[in-house]
């Protein structure tokens, strides 16, 4: 365990990149409520609890453009 | 001198025939009303204009120069307002103008200017949000600031009103009408009184080919004085009337509308003279006698029948 | 010239705006960053909690590990990324219809095309070399060796293949029409060259040694000479995707 514990400072600029890319989709999710799909609750599901993928899918796939 | 000339265009989608044997031409300063039913290949012909479709046969001239299929040169001298122009909707109005200033060639003074000028006419100053919330009629105005940006020499306007309420259509129609005083505008549409508003010259396009062209007012004139009115006293004598009339040989046809009897003919002066003799002699009193103004729709029925 | 540069830079400004940017820069850090640090820390946990039954002889984990971790996400995901990016660069304005007003004020074609393929490509690059960095930082970090043979080679061959599948998009988009024809054809031609790729004797003239062989270098597996040509052939097949493209998107009904 002590092992693992002297790695936590390399990982934290990668959670702050996941943080960083949660927190924009949710932030577009809940600033534009028209999607391509879904609605509102099913994206922020999928940006809070998909890591990586749900923010990235939701800007490839989701974003409404109107 | 023309702004722009087409002669013997034809067009096939597959082996369907959507353009033959186009012929017409646009002098400067006026104002071209093309005017055809949807599917008669009026957006198809403007592609052609701006090199966006191939020619099957023909040659289009824009300012002297050949249009070449697949080259945007002749382009420089267009505006184009696309019937759904569509923008990029993630800029504000200034910045798409700003764009469309650089690929236009325009210097950053001139086109700064152009566009405070533009978007006051076309009442878009002062909105900077981005272009995705814009209603259909923001969106018209925005295209026709865009389409004149560059003060072409030629403005086409693919159907600009139709997708447009009445209130939009006449905002549109307005700034047209502005614009008309520096440039030539080639202008498509089905909707008729449009077209009498602000066109100087028309074609109707019928099939593939004109089945008229020319001065609007000229056309007007020669197909004046056809159809009368006539409105008797007694309404329940007009099937008598009807059946008198219908055995002049220079009468080509007779309706009974409402409570009147509309009457088409040939050669005015002689028409007169018999339906009036024929009223006489079968004792109709005449309330009124009216020959009617030739509205568009007439004609353009009339035309593409 | 000016016209180039405005319309790359109306590229950039989409590519910010819709995401674009955002999400590649991060996810190609992100691998970067991660891959070390699995190659390191998937053995640990496994020691951490082992598997009833199970006796694996784990070995330590080496520099090794880290590099290979980092090509094979990169060769998978961030192609994956990158397809799905880069499929509506032209599709999409095909399909609404925007590029015909930039047209219609005598915007080249061919200026369209290579506008997007440069804009797309300085950020393909960009969100690549500082993975590519992070990644290198964090193996010197965690294992030492902080000279691996060829590494800079191996590196760039991979961003030479990431250019070439822009290349591909932007062709295939003027040869299928669709939102997602550009994407199945690349996705084909792809799959195709994986397939030929079976035989070991296309690796000197096959694009995707370029994105199987970069391990190969740094263990000495893969010739440098195979290595080199297969740089050479996908250089060349860039070009020619960007001239088709441009060929045929001129003569494009619109």
């Amino acid at each position: 365990m002590e092992n693992l514990m002297q790695y936590i400072p390399l990982l934290i600029p990668v959670i702050a990149l996941e943080f960083i890319l949660m927190v924009t989709a949710l932030v577009h999710v809940l600033r534009h409520p028209q999607y391509r799909f879904g609605n509102r609750v099913f994206w922020v599901i999928v940006v809070l609890f998909v890591q990586i993928i749900g923010p990235v899918v939701y800007f490839v796939a989701g974003r409404g453009e109107q | 001198m023309d702004i722009l000339s087409l002669s013997h265009i034809s067009k096939r989608f597959g082996r369907l025939p959507v353009i033959k044997d186009l012929s017409f031409s646009v002098p400067e300063h006026s104002v071209f009303g093309f005017i055809g039913k949807n599917g008669s290949g009026k957006t198809t012909t403007m592609k052609m204009i701006l090199g966006f479709l191939s020619m099957d046969g023909g040659e289009i001239k824009v300012c002297g120069e050949k249009v070449v299929y697949g080259s945007s040169k002749t382009n420089r001298f267009i505006g184009y307002l696309p019937d759904v122009p569509q923008f990029y909707p993630y800029m504000t109005p200034k910045e798409y103008l700003a764009l469309c200033g650089k690929v236009a060639g325009l210097s950053a003074e001139r086109t700064a200017k152009r566009s405070q000028e533009l978007l006051t006419l076309v009442g878009l100053d002062g909105i900077d949000r981005r272009i995705r919330g814009f209603s259909r009629g923001m969106n018209q105005r925005l295209g026709i600031a865009q389409a004149l940006l560059s003060e072409p020499k030629l403005l086409i306007c693919d159907e600009p009103t139709s997708a447009l309420d009445p209130i939009g259509r006449k905002e549109i129609l307005d700034i047209l009408a502005v614009a008309k005083t520096s440039t030539t505008i080639l202008f498509s549409t089905h909707i008729l009184s449009d077209v009498e508003r602000v066109c100087d010259n028309i074609g109707v396009l019928d099939e593939g080919v004109l089945k008229l062209e020319g001065n609007l007012n000229d056309i007007k004139n020669s197909y004046r004085q056809d159809t009368a009115l006539i409105s008797l006293a007694d309404p329940g004598r007009n099937q008598e009337l009807m059946e008198g009339l219908s055995q002049l040989s220079i009468i080509k046809g007779c309706t009974e509308k409402e409570r009147d009897v509309v009457v088409r003919f040939t050669g005015t002066e002689a028409a007169r003279r018999q339906i009036l003799e024929l009223l006489l002699s079968r004792n109709l009193p005449l309330v009124r006698f009216e020959l009617l103004e030739p509205t568009l729709e007439n004609l353009f029925l009339e035309v593409v029948q | 010239m000016n016209r180039f540069l405005a319309f790359t830079k109306k590229e950039w400004m989409e590519q910010i705006r819709t995401f674009k940017t955002l999400i590649v820069f991060l996810i190609l850090l992100l691998f970067g960053l991660t891959s070390p640090l699995l190659a390191k820390l998937t053995p640990e946990m496994l020691k951490l909690f082992p598997i009833e039954g199970l006796n694996l002889a784990i070995p330590e984990p080496t520099w090794m590990d880290a590099y290979a971790q980092f090509f094979k996400n990169m060769t998978q995901m961030g192609v994956i990324v990158l397809l799905l990016v880069f499929n509506g660069l032209l599709s999409q304005e095909l399909s609404k219809g925007t590029l015909i007003n930039m047209l219609s004020k005598g915007l080249p074609r061919s200026t369209v095309i290579l506008s997007k393929f440069t804009a797309a490509s300085i950020l393909w690059t960009l969100s690549y070399a500082v993975s590519a960095l992070a990644n290198y930082g964090y193996a010197v970090f965690l294992f030492g060796n902080p000279f691996p043979p060829h590494l800079f080679f191996a590196c760039l061959s991979l961003w030479l293949l990431g250019e070439l599948i822009i290349a591909l998009l932007l062709f295939a988009t003027t040869l299928v029409s669709g939102n997602y024809g550009g994407l199945l054809l690349t996705g084909g031609v792809l799959c195709l060259l994986l397939l030929i790729s079976i035989l070991p004797q296309s690796a000197p003239f096959n694009p995707i040694t370029l994105g199987s062989g970069n391990m190969g270098l740094l263990t000495g597996d893969t010739a440098l000479g195979d290595m080199a040509s297969a740089c050479i052939v996908t250089v060349v097949l860039i070009v020619l995707c960007l001239a088709g493209a441009i060929l045929r998107f001129r003569k494009k009904q619109l």
